[in-house]
């Protein structure tokens, strides 16, 4: 399921990160890589924040569809 | 010859900090060529030498998450690292979160530079219990490894030594980190064919940005080989792309290393931070939250602190005078109060100007009203403003009043009285027998111009104060990723909102805060559209007109605002539909640092920077424009020949020319006279000015569709000098800034003439030609606003004029 739809709180493991070649390069240096684990912390009308690698990333609603968990 | 040391990392690691706190004052800032991305060097403090004699330069580099192409951060870094090849790296690494630093780390140790790992905020690491064993770490990683609290100022001497060390070493230790067997072997093979152009020590990182497909670092090459057989049995052999490949055999490396080096004691699930992020950001609570704040930070820097200071600077320092700490403050109030009561205010004064208010003269009701209450300070203003005006409606107050208002009482003969700046330059040039043309120069021109404008600095350093703790302790990012949902609806991002929020204070650090916008096209919009927003010099012309002509109505000033809101609006997505700003807002994806206190030199040393940068620009710009205003309505016409006069009539000015000249741009808007085109350019040295020239009397031959159209003008078109001065400063490019004045006096035109045009229809007195124009321009903003968006371009970066603007 894309990532907008985990729920806050549970971790999750990465299975595909999509979109646009610039954007997903982008995820990736920030750690967000196939096999890393990621939780939701907050989301906000698609928005959400996210822990990945120790550190909290917000990420906007069309990337977050984009990252398949 | 100086030994130069390039700190390096991710951002929100603490680089800043630590540069702080290793140069001290000794810094040097400016932009790196060609871009806004901020360039900070400064000199090592001496006490960290450790006796060396050399000079010590460090360069902080901006925080970056990898030495990829796809930010201009990364492209600025690694260009510089690549190209001026720093003696050695000091690579800080946060240590709360040292998986996600080691990635950039594996490629800055390719690179082929001495690196000094620096292990940032142990403290908070040792506080929650966990471990990182750095000796461990330097075996695995193969480069020196030390722990340092920047914010504590705990290691930095031991870092600093041990950079100094690798400096002088010169060579550096070869990359001991191993990817993937085939991995390996592709990148040997690329390595060989890479020639004696690269040196034997670069030739890792070379050869796996060629595999990467990075075609910047192919273009930087004389002669790049081909490499496309590499790359092609790798994808095939990994099912997916070189890059995705690389990145995933660096964190496969990090995972290997890191549990040896990083010993976690709880399994805590959530940080204090993600605690609080839980709450501030919280789909419901987020936007109370964060209108409680900046109401906060508005109310405090804007309403009561920063006007105080405001008021203190403009009619104190740059004005007549202020009671030290208020000494002598309140027994003047007293006396003046007494004096009004006693002597000012007779029968006869109230009469006439009762009988003025009566007879409807524009002002009088003000004077009246300082009059009821006894306020001698609101009188002495309303009279200075509107006794020509009662003169000329046939209630010469000026016999009876002028005479008694010699007789108020003197603020320097209670308490300690500072005289103003103006004041003390104007005895002192009488005592030096100054002649008349440079004292008006002095006085009128430079500090009016220019005192006017540094009014505002007390101000502004209040406001700034607040926004350097938001941004240092966190909050800020959270401010853009709350406000992201609204603004990404109009083709901006939330980034842009701060900016505008100052914005609505003063235009030139608002349009400095869109430095934190990292999109480049984001950017260019926020600093294009933040100055539609009504700033503090504007609310007098809104008050003026609103006085004048629209019997002293709220409604004027809130329309204002709505204009500017819509204006912001209307041209996000106009401009966001052309070919310079096509494709969608850069998605939003931004790291949000842990909450922590800021220290209060870090946020003071922020804003004095911001601020001196302000203080500079009025020094500079405001400062040569006021001269060149203050010439022109000081030449003229005197007595039937061209000459100088102090006591020129505006209209015999060449200023007065200009106006005459230019005054039929401004017939279709409704206000085709010498003084409202004088009052326009005056506005560009600040827009109080305005008010300065267009005087209360000016609007009675005017009707409200001109005079809205006046306003809607004045607070859409060009800003002042000085911001003008700050968007080119942060566009970095004289185009731009062309491009950027252009649209906002072409859209405020557009608009203005809308509004009369169709004002004047409204009202009865509407012309068939204005109409279709009008008309057809409203027709022409619904096509720009509703045509479709046109196809992303990528992000393009003159790589060829970076590394050369180098030399």
């Amino acid at each position: 399921m894309p990532l907008s739809m985990a729920h806050a709180g549970e971790s999750n493991v990465i299975k595909k990160v999509g979109g646009r070649e610039e954007t997903r390069k982008f995820l990736e240096n920030l750690g967000f890589v196939v096999g890393g684990a990621v939780t939701v912390i907050s989301e906000a009308g698609g928005n959400i924040i996210v822990n990945v690698k120790e550190s909290r990333v917000a990420i906007g609603k069309d990337m977050a569809n984009r990252i398949m968990v | 010859m100086a030994i130069k040391i390039a700190l390096a990392g991710n951002p929100n690691c603490g680089k800043t900090t630590l540069f702080n706190a290793l140069t001290g004052s000794n810094q040097f800032v400016g932009n790196w060529p060609g871009v806004t991305v901020e360039k900070k060097e400064g000199r090592l403090k001496k006490s960290y030498c450790a006796g060396s004699t050399e000079e010590v330069i460090i360069m902080d580099l901006p925080g970056i998450y990898s030495l990829s192409p796809y930010t201009l951060e990364e492209v600025v870094a690694r260009n510089y690292l690549i190209n001026e090849r720093p003696d050695a790296i000091i690579n800080i690494v946060d240590g709360t979160n040292i998986e996600r630093n080691l990635y950039l780390s594996t490629q800055i140790m390719e690179l082929g530079i001495p690196v000094v790992m620096a292990v940032n905020m142990m403290d908070v690491v040792e506080k929650s219990g966990d471990k990182i064993h750095t000796d461990k770490l330097a075996g695995k990683l193969g480069c020196e490894v030390t722990e340092i609290s920047a914010l504590k100022g705990t290691g930095l001497e031991t870092a600093a030594k041990k950079a100094i060390t690798a400096a002088r070493r010169k060579a550096a230790e070869t990359p001991v980190h191993e990817f993937a067997q085939n991995v390996e072997s592709a990148i040997r093979a690329v390595a060989a064919k890479l020639g004696n152009g690269v040196p034997q020590e670069q030739k890792r990182f070379f050869a796996i940005k060629l595999l990467e497909r990075d075609d910047k670092i192919g273009a930087m090459m004389s002669s790049a080989p081909d490499v496309s057989a590499e790359i092609k049995s790798l994808e095939d052999a990994f099912d997916d792309d070189t890059e995705s490949i690389i990145t995933n055999e660096r964190y496969e490396y990090i995972s290997s290393i890191i549990k040896e080096c990083y010993t976690k004691k709880g399994k805590e699930k959530l940080s204090v931070s993600d605690k609080i992020d839980r709450i501030v950001t919280n789909r419901w609570a987020a936007l109370p939250i964060f209108a409680v704040v900046m109401f906060i930070v508005y109310y405090i820097s804007v309403t009561t602190v920063g006007t105080i200071a405001t008021d203190w600077a403009n009619d104190g320092v740059f004005g007549d005078g202020w009671h030290l700490l208020g000494i002598g403050g309140s027994a003047y109030d007293a006396a003046c109060e007494e004096f009004a009561e006693a002597t000012l205010f007779t029968d006869e004064v109230k009469a006439a100007v009762e009988a003025a208010s009566r007879a409807g003269v524009i002002g009088a009701e003000d004077v009246l009203g300082a009059i009821e209450e006894n306020d001698f300070g609101g009188f002495d203003e309303a009279y200075g403003s509107y006794a020509d005006a009662l003169a000329e409606a046939g209630f010469d107050l000026s016999e009876v009043v002028d005479p008694l208002l010699e007789e108020a009482p003197d603020p320097a003969d209670y308490g300690v009285w500072v005289p103003g700046i103006p004041v003390l330059v104007e005895s002192g040039l009488e005592a030096a027998g100054c002649s008349e043309w440079l004292m008006s120069l002095i006085l009128d021109g430079i500090i009016g111009g220019v005192g006017a404008v540094l009014g505002f600095v007390p101000q502004m350093l209040v406001l700034f104060i607040f926004l350097a703790f938001l941004e240092a302790c966190g909050y800020m990012a959270r401010v853009a990723f709350i406000m992201d949902r609204i603004f990404r609806k109009f083709g901006l991002s939330g980034k842009s909102f701060i900016p505008m929020l100052i914005g609505s204070g003063c235009g030139v650090p608002g349009i400095m805060a869109s430095r934190t916008i990292e999109n480049d096209r984001d950017r260019k919009m926020t600093i294009m559209t933040t100055t539609f927003i009504p700033c503090g010099a504007k609310l007098p012309i809104i008050a003026l007109i609103a006085t004048a002509l629209f019997g002293g109505s709220g409604l004027v000033a809130v329309s204002a605002y709505f204009l500017g809101v819509a204006a912001i609006v209307i041209s996000g997505i106009i401009l966001k539909k052309t070919k310079m700003f096509a494709g969608d807002p850069a998605p939003f994806v931004m790291e949000l640092p842990a909450y922590h206190w800021p220290t209060v030199g870090n946020v003071l040393r922020s804003m004095w920077e911001r601020g001196w940068s302000f203080i500079k620009k009025a020094g500079t710009i405001i400062l040569l424009s006021s001269i060149v205003i203050w010439a022109g309505s000081c030449f003229g016409m005197v007595d039937g020949s061209f000459g100088f006069s102090t006591e020129l009539e505006l209209a015999d000015s060449v200023l007065g020319a200009i106006g005459n000249g230019i005054k039929w741009i401004f017939r279709p808007l409704g206000f085709d006279d010498a003084t409202a085109a004088i009052a326009t350019i005056m506005g560009l040295v600040a827009k109080e000015e305005v008010v300065g020239v267009f005087g209360v009397l000016d609007f009675v031959s005017m009707t409200k569709a001109a005079a809205y159209a006046f306003l809607a003008f004045n607070l859409l078109c060009a800003p002042c000098f000085a911001a003008i001065g700050a968007i080119r400063r942060e566009m970095n490019s004289a185009k731009w800034t062309w491009f950027a004045i252009g649209y906002q006096c072409g859209f405020a035109y557009v608009v203005a003439l809308i509004i009369y045009q169709l004002g004047s229809l409204l009202g009865g007195y509407g012309n068939v030609l204005g109409t279709i124009v009008a008309l057809l321009l409203i027709a022409a903003l619904v096509y720009l606003l509703v045509r479709p968006y046109r196809e992303s371009g990528t992000l393009k970066v003159d790589m060829k004029r970076l590394s050369k603007s180098k030399a």
